[in-house]
């Protein structure tokens, strides 16, 4: 899977693309306008990491060459300006997500593996880890074969520990995740949802993958 | 009161003032010439009886005319010269008082002396007198009539500039209509507020730009190196053989940034919705809103074991800005969660476009008529800015939605009246 980070801070860029680089994504960084118009115009990516704010011009601009050249890569929207016009304009030209700045590197990968599933959708809905499967068009979970019936947020929490497998989770992006940026720091609400999570999927036969780590989280993972 | 009725209020009065002191100085002079000249028929009339005598050397006749009367009575005293007198007689037959002007003089024939009075009715004059009073006084009139027309017409003519200066101001509005268009106008008062009001205008929509730019930039500064911070710390954290020092200060750091985010966030917010950005308006469903919102925390609640009652309608139709109706509703949701205690109640009913969130939690116990105050809280949780509150009453303040708070019956009651959105 290739990503192209259209970032002009570097720091940040670096960053995403450190952690995405772990969940076996290749990533690309253009730091202008200039080189993200000739980075889109030469090569193809599953998905797009966009700043609007960027040195040379726009990202939005960068957004309608991508329509004119009528290319279908995913986009995802990452600006510092919680603006809500640019939300706006940005969804309307097609971009697939808009995520506002400071974000969760936990947070950015599970929407940019949703971008990707919508965008590839040819059937191959189905998410595997080891015994675990979820179908998200369904929006169904299998441990060995066997249903797992999960309420709605348990089910928002699986996808997202899967979509960040291997990697530790602050409770306060699950909580963001969960619930919005509002709710954030209220941690007994996670605590009692993830027990529920790693009850029904051990009585349904699985697995134990919710790690959990000291002061900072959870991790997803078979070891 | 108009300009046009202050300036009629002065004028009037001195315009009819100024025509009743002519008409009475003019009734004066008219009636003293007209007399005058009757005096001057008089002393004709005593050339013709003077030139009678002297032809025949005998009196006249004697005249008794309605207009002219002339009579001799024999003088017993001196002889006197020419004698002006008015005199006033009663007329039995037409039931008046009539004047006269009267001549008296000596005239001599056969040797006798008599006194001749000739008399001239001042009827005619003061009937010429009456007839110019009364001309006098349908002239004010008319020019009442005339000036009241003109101004009505004439005047609403010439401050058309003026007033439409004034309805282009009151429709200026910085998210909609921030242009103004004014009339042409060559009088130069009206130019110079012309210039006046588009200057004004194009300050304040640069003003405005401003501001909306420096507040988007000022988020945009904040929040880039505060995503740095984050992105840098959640890499850190990933990193394995952490001790447990480094773990407690990699979290610390990690609710301080995100801590200040929110605070920029929220603020910034704040500060948006003060400067009317959020302008476009449409018919949001608040009960639908709210059953998202609910059904969204329904599970976060449960694990709380709070029980939420729902009494909603289907449809509260309310005109406001959509995002704004969400972080109202959702703000509002949140509060009644996280002060809620564990086996808690919440309620939530729309009566009359009223929406009421109560909710079961702690006693206050500080006064509770500041909790809409920015950063007042009654706990010191860290999980709360205390900003919440004070971005529902914001945004209920934008729309004129009278919002209020109360404990009562051990239960915190926060509710919203919209005005019906029809």
């Amino acid at each position: 899977m290739k990503i192209l980070i259209i970032e002009d801070e570097k720091e940040l860029s670096t960053g995403i693309a450190d952690y995405l680089s772990s969940q076996d994504y290749t990533c690309d960084v253009a730091a202008d306008f200039a080189e993200g118009i000739y980075k889109i115009e030469y090569n193809e990516y599953d998905c797009i990491l966009l700043d609007i704010s960027l040195p040379g011009g726009s990202g939005l601009k960068i957004l309608e060459q991508l329509k004119e050249d009528k290319k279908t890569d995913g986009v995802l929207i990452i600006s510092a300006k919680n603006s809500l016009d640019d939300k706006i304009r940005g969804l309307n030209l097609g971009a697939d997500d808009y995520l506002p700045k400071p974000f969760h590197l936990s947070e950015l990968n599970a929407r940019i593996a949703a971008i990707i599933r919508r965008k590839k959708f040819d059937g191959n809905n189905l998410i595997e880890f080891h015994n675990l499967s979820i179908d998200t068009q369904n929006k169904t979970v299998n441990v060995n074969k066997n249903p797992v019936e999960l309420t709605k947020k348990e089910y928002e929490l699986l996808l997202y520990f899967i979509s960040n497998k291997k990697r530790l989770i602050s409770k306060d992006a699950i909580a963001e995740h969960l619930w919005g940026n509002d709710m954030s720091g209220n941690f007994d609400f996670i605590y009692t949802h993830i027990k529920n999570l790693r009850k029904k999927l051990l009585d349904a036969g699985g697995t134990d993958y919710i790690k959990s780590v000291y002061g900072m989280g959870y991790k997803f993972t078979n070891q | 009161m108009k300009l046009l009725a202050k300036y009629n209020r002065v004028t009037i009065p001195i315009t009819i003032a100024t025509l009743l002191i002519s008409s009475i100085a003019f009734y004066f002079i008219i009636h003293h010439v007209l007399v005058h000249q009757l005096d001057k028929d008089l002393l004709i009339e005593k050339q013709e009886i003077l030139h009678h005598i002297d032809e025949t050397g005998a009196l006249p006749e004697v005249s008794d005319y309605k207009d002219q009367q002339i009579n001799f009575t024999i003088s017993r005293d001196r002889p006197m010269k020419n004698k002006f007198s008015t005199q006033t007689v009663y007329d039995s037959s037409e039931g008046e008082e009539k004047t006269f002007s009267r001549l008296d003089f000596p005239v001599s024939a056969n040797g006798i002396t008599y006194i001749a009075t000739v008399k001239k009715s001042q009827q005619e004059t003061e009937d010429i007198v009456r007839l110019i009073l009364m001309i006098t006084f349908a002239v004010i009139a008319f020019l009442l009539l005339i000036l009241s027309i003109a101004s009505r017409f004439l005047l609403g003519k010439l401050w058309q500039p003026f007033n439409n200066t004034i309805e282009q101001l009151k429709q200026f509005n910085l998210q909609g209509k921030n242009e103004i268009e004014l009339l042409k106008t060559n009088v130069d008062e009206f130019t110079d507020l012309n210039n006046a009001a588009f200057l004004m205008t194009q300050k304040v929509n640069t003003d405005y730009e401003l501001l909306k730019s420096f507040t988007e930039n000022a988020s945009h500064e904040i929040q880039t190196p505060l995503a740095i911070i984050k992105t840098k710390l959640e890499l850190l954290s990933q990193s394995e053989n952490l001790a447990e020092a480094q773990v407690n200060a990699i979290q610390s750091l990690n609710d301080a940034t995100t801590r200040l985010s929110k605070l920029n966030q929220s603020l910034l917010l704040l500060t948006k919705i003060e400067n009317r950005q959020f302008a476009t308006t449409e018919k949001v469903n608040i009960a639908s809103v709210l059953l998202g919102y609910l059904d969204n925390f329904e599970e976060l609640a449960e694990t709380k074991n709070i029980n939420i009652q729902k009494n909603i309608p289907t449809e509260l139709l309310v005109e406001m800005n959509e995002s704004l109706a969400e972080i109202l509703i959702s703000n509002m949701i949140i509060n009644a969660i996280k002060h809620n205690h564990k086996g808690g109640t919440i309620d939530v009913d729309i009566e009359d476009h009223t929406l009421f969130i109560s909710n079961t939690g702690h006693t206050p116990t500080n006064g509770t008529a500041d909790y809409f105050e920015r950063f007042k809280k009654d706990t010191a949780s860290n999980d709360s800015l205390g900003l919440g509150l004070s971005i529902v009453k914001k945004i209920c303040e934008t729309y004129g939605f009278l919002v209020s708070y109360k404990y009562e019956r051990e239960r915190h009651v926060v509710s919203v009246q919209f005005t019906a959105g029809s």
